[in-house]
C-alpha cells in the first residue's frame, strides 16, 4: 500500500465540509487536540460553526471563451468555462469570489463564502482559480502563468466582464454595486484585480476582502513542498506514516457504531487518530502535491509545453494518463518553476529573471496601493501555514487597520465559523 | 434456433470481450514527439504516490467509465432530477427509506456469513422496528432510537474470507467496482430479486420496484462524472473506492 491513504482522508474530509448532506450536525463541534495543522485539514471545528442557510438558488453557468475545436481531447469534458450564479429576487449588489489554489467556483470552501454573501443580500458569482483544470484549458493564451498575478488579473477582469455580460443577458440580472473577494490564491488575485479596475473603471468596486492571502507565492509553495519531500526525507519513511493514518482510521472506522459516515463520526475518526504533527504536515502537503500536479498536467497539455509528459503528444480521450500521472506527482512546484516556467517565460521575455518572476508572484509588488486602499480589507489567521516567518507581522504592517487577524484557525481552516462569517457581515454591508 | 435471451446474452457477453481486449494503455506515441524537460529518475513509477492497484483491464475501463459519464448526462440524472420535481421530499425520503429497508435483508444474511452477530441483531432489529412501527419501512424509528445503520455485502463477505478484490472493474452503470465485489453484487442482486419474488409481484409492479429502486439509488447518490475537473480523476476514483472498500472490510 502506497500513499493511497490519502485518498480516504480526502473523501472524508470532502464529505465534512458537504453542508447539504446533514445541516443539523453541523453546529457540532469537535474536541480534537488543537493545531495549526489540524485545523488546515478538518477546520477549525473546535469553534461553532455560522448559521447559514442549508440551501441557495444556484445557477450553474458555462461560457465559451476559447474555439471548442482547440481544446486538447484529453480533456473533452472541460470544453468550456464553468462558473456559478447565485441570484437575489431583486435588484441587489453583486460579489465576485475568486477561488484559492487548484480549487474550482464549486469548491466547499467557495460554497461556504456564496452562503455567507447570499444571506447578506448579495448576488454572487464564482470563478475558479486560474490554476484549477477547467480555467487553464479555457483560457484564451499561450503565455500566461497561473501565479503570475498580473497576468492572472488581466485574465480574470476580462473574464469576470465576459461572464457579468452573460448573466445580465441569460438571467436578467440587476446589480447595483459591485464588490470582490476570494480565498488563498484568489485573495492575492483580488488584490491585484482591484488594483487593475482603478485605472479601467469597469466595476468600480465598492469593497474588497483578502482571506487568508499569500505573501509570495513562492515562499507558499515552498512550504507545501517540503511537506511532501520524498526525496530528501525518504519515500519508504512516508510511505509507512500515510499506511500508518490508513490504519489508524481503518481501526477508528471499525470501532465506530455506525456504518454511516456524518460530521461528527469524521470528526470522531480525527480524535481517534490522534496524528502526529508530521503526519498532518503530511496530509496536506500530498493533498497540495494532486493540486499541483492537476494544474502542471493541465498547462502541459493546454501549452504544449512539453514539462514532465511528451512535447507534441496528442493523447486521446480513451488513452491512459496514469504514467502521466506518476510522474506528475514527483514534480515539486520548485523543480517545475526552475526547469519549466522560469524557461518559458524567458522566451517571450528575455530581460526577465528568476528573481522578478518570484517578485511577480506575490503581492509586495503592489504593497503601496494595498497600502492607501481604504476599500480594501484583510483577513487571515496568526497560525496560516503558507505564511513564512514575519509575513503576519508583513500584513499587519501594510494593511494596518484595515488587517484581521484571527489567533487560531491554520490555512482557511475557520472559514465556515461563528467569529468568521460575523467578521465578513460586517465588511460586505453593500445590501443594507 | 437460439432463444432470444441466449442470443442476447451471447451478444453482450461478445461486445464485452472486444471492449476487454481492446488495449489503450500505451504509454507514448512516437512521430515529432519531444522528451520532457524535467529529467525524471528511470524508476519514477516506482516512486510515485499512487502506484498501486494495477489495473490489468484499464482500455475496457476507460472506455466504460466514459460510456458511463454519457449515460449519466443524458439519461439517469435527467430522469433523477424529473423524479425530483415530481416528487414531494417527504415523499421521496419515504421511498429512499422504503428501499433502504429493504436493503437490510442482504445485509443481515452478510453479517451471518461474516460471524457478526451483533451486526445482524441489530440490522434484524431495525428491519423489524421500521417494517412495523416504521410502516413497511417508509419511516426510518429505528436510528433515532439507537439502532445503527450498518453496511455489508456479499463482496464484503468474499472479502472477509480472504478473497483478494482482484482486478479493478468498471460495470456498466453502477460505476467502479472489483472482480470480486461485480460477482458479489450479482450474488446480492440475486438474493434480492428472491425477495421481490417472495413478495409475489406481477411483472409490471416488479419492473416498476426496480426502476424506482435504481432512480432511488442514483438521486442519492451526490457524485458527478468529471466534476472534479482533474485529468486523473479515472485514476483517484479507482484509489478511492479500492481504499473505502479496505475499510469496510476491515470494519
Amino acid at each position: 500500500m502506497r500513499f493511497a491513504s490519502i485518498f480516504i482522508v480526502l473523501f472524508l474530509s470532502a464529505c465534512s465540509s458537504n453542508n447539504q448532506l446533514e445541516p443539523e450536525v453541523k453546529a457540532n463541534t469537535c474536541d480534537i487536540q488543537y493545531t495549526r495543522y489540524q485545523a488546515t485539514v478538518t477546520g477549525y471545528c473546535q469553534e461553532v460553526a455560522a448559521s447559514l442557510p442549508t440551501n441557495i438558488p444556484t445557477i450553474e453557468k458555462k461560457i465559451e471563451l476559447r474555439s471548442i475545436t482547440s481544446i486538447p481531447e484529453v480533456f473533452w469534458y472541460s470544453s468550456k468555462m464553468k462558473y456559478s450564479l447565485v441570484k437575489q429576487d431583486k435588484k441587489s449588489p453583486l460579489a465576485f469570489v475568486i477561488a484559492g489554489t487548484g480549487a474550482s467556483y464549486s469548491s466547499s470552501k467557495m460554497i461556504s463564502l456564496q452562503k455567507t454573501l447570499f444571506q447578506q443580500g448579495y448576488h454572487v458569482i464564482s470563478l475558479s482559480s486560474p490554476t484549477f483544470s477547467n480555467f487553464i484549458i479555457n483560457l484564451d493564451s499561450t503565455t500566461d502563468f497561473p501565479g503570475v498575478l498580473s497576468q492572472d488579473a488581466k485574465n480574470l477582469y476580462g473574464i469576470m466582464q465576459k461572464v457579468y455580460q452573460q448573466v445580465v443577458n441569460e438571467d436578467n440580472l440587476e446589480t447595483t454595486t459591485f464588490s470582490l473577494t476570494g480565498y488563498s490564491l484568489g485573495g492575492a488575485h483580488a488584490a491585484y484585480i482591484s488594483k487593475l479596475d482603478e485605472d479601467e473603471k469597469i466595476f468600480n468596486f465598492e469593497k474588497v476582502v483578502l482571506i487568508n492571502p499569500p505573501v509570495s507565492l513562492y515562499n507558499s509553495a515552498t512550504i507545501l513542498d517540503s511537506y511532501l519531500d520524498l526525496r530528501e526525507s525518504g519515500r519508504d519513511a512516508a510511505s509507512a506514516m500515510l499506511d500508518d493514518i490508513f490504519s489508524a482510521f481503518a481501526q477508528s472506522y471499525a470501532s465506530q457504531k455506525s456504518s454511516a459516515f456524518s460530521h461528527s463520526s469524521i470528526y470522531a475518526l480525527f480524535k481517534d487518530a490522534e496524528l502526529s504533527e508530521e503526519e498532518l504536515e503530511l496530509l496536506i502537503g500530498a493533498s497540495f502535491r494532486m493540486s499541483s500536479s492537476d494544474m502542471l498536467f493541465a498547462l502541459d497539455v493546454s501549452y504544449n509545453l512539453g514539462g514532465f509528459i511528451y512535447k507534441n503528444q496528442n493523447i486521446s480521450r480513451f488513452e491512459s494518463v496514469t504514467n502521466a500521472m506518476h510522474r506528475s506527482h514527483i514534480v515539486t512546484f520548485g523543480q517545475y518553476f526552475e526547469k519549466v516556467v522560469v524557461p518559458w517565460q524567458q522566451e517571450s521575455n528575455p530581460d526577465l529573471t528568476r528573481e522578478d518572476l518570484i517578485e511577480q508572484l506575490g503581492l509586495k509588488n503592489i504593497e503601496s496601493y494595498l497600502r492607501h486602499s481604504d476599500k480594501i480589507s484583510l483577513v487571515t489567521n496568526a497560525d496560516d501555514i503558507i505564511l513564512a516567518e514575519g509575513e503576519v507581522a508583513y500584513l499587519q504592517d501594510v494593511f494596518g487597520s484595515r488587517a484581521k487577524v484571527f489567533e487560531r484557525g491554520g490555512h482557511c481552516g475557520n472559514m465556515d465559523r461563528k467569529s468568521f462569517v460575523e467578521y465578513m457581515n460586517n465588511q460586505f454591508q453593500g445590501a443594507k | 434456433m437460439y432463444p432470444f435471451n441466449l442470443l442476447l446474452t451471447r451478444g453482450i457477453t461478445t461486445f464485452f470481450l472486444i471492449l476487454l481486449t481492446a488495449c489503450s494503455s500505451v504509454p507514448y506515441s512516437k512521430g515529432n514527439t519531444e522528451e520532457p524537460r524535467v529529467k525524471l529518475p528511470a524508476d519514477y513509477v516506482e516512486e510515485s504516490i499512487l502506484n498501486n492497484y494495477a489495473d490489468p483491464w484499464e482500455g475496457f475501463n476507460r472506455r466504460m467509465y466514459y460510456f458511463n459519464a454519457k449515460a449519466d448526462e443524458y439519461v439517469l440524472l435527467p430522469v433523477v432530477a424529473g423524479y425530483k420535481a415530481v416528487t414531494p421530499d417527504i415523499l421521496e425520503i419515504g421511498i429512499s427509506n422504503f428501499f433502504s429497508n429493504l436493503g437490510e435483508i442482504p445485509v443481515f444474511f452478510n453479517a451471518l456469513l461474516q460471524a457478526k452477530p451483533t451486526v445482524a441483531a441489530e440490522t434484524f432489529g431495525r428491519f423489524a422496528v421500521n417494517t412495523t412501527v416504521g410502516v413497511f419501512g417508509l419511516f426510518d424509528v429505528a436510528t433515532p432510537i439507537g439502532l445503527d445503520e450498518q453496511n455489508e455485502d456479499f463482496g464484503q463477505t468474499l472479502g472477509v474470507w480472504g478473497i483478494d478484490a482482484g482486478p479493478y472493474l468498471v460495470l456498466p452503470l453502477l460505476g467502479p467496482s472489483s472482480l470480486r465485489d461485480a460477482t458479489g453484487s450479482a450474488i446480492d442482486m440475486l438474493a434480492f430479486q428472491a425477495i421481490i419474488d417472495e413478495l409475489g409481484m406481477e411483472g409490471d409492479e416488479e419492473i416498476f420496484l426496480s426502476l424506482l429502486s435504481s432512480i432511488d439509488t442514483r438521486a442519492s447518490l451526490p457524485f458527478r462524472y468529471y466534476s472534479s475537473g482533474s485529468a486523473f480523476e479515472y485514476e483517484r476514483l479507482k484509489i478511492l473506492y479500492m481504499k473505502y472498500r479496505e475499510i469496510q472490510i476491515a470494519r
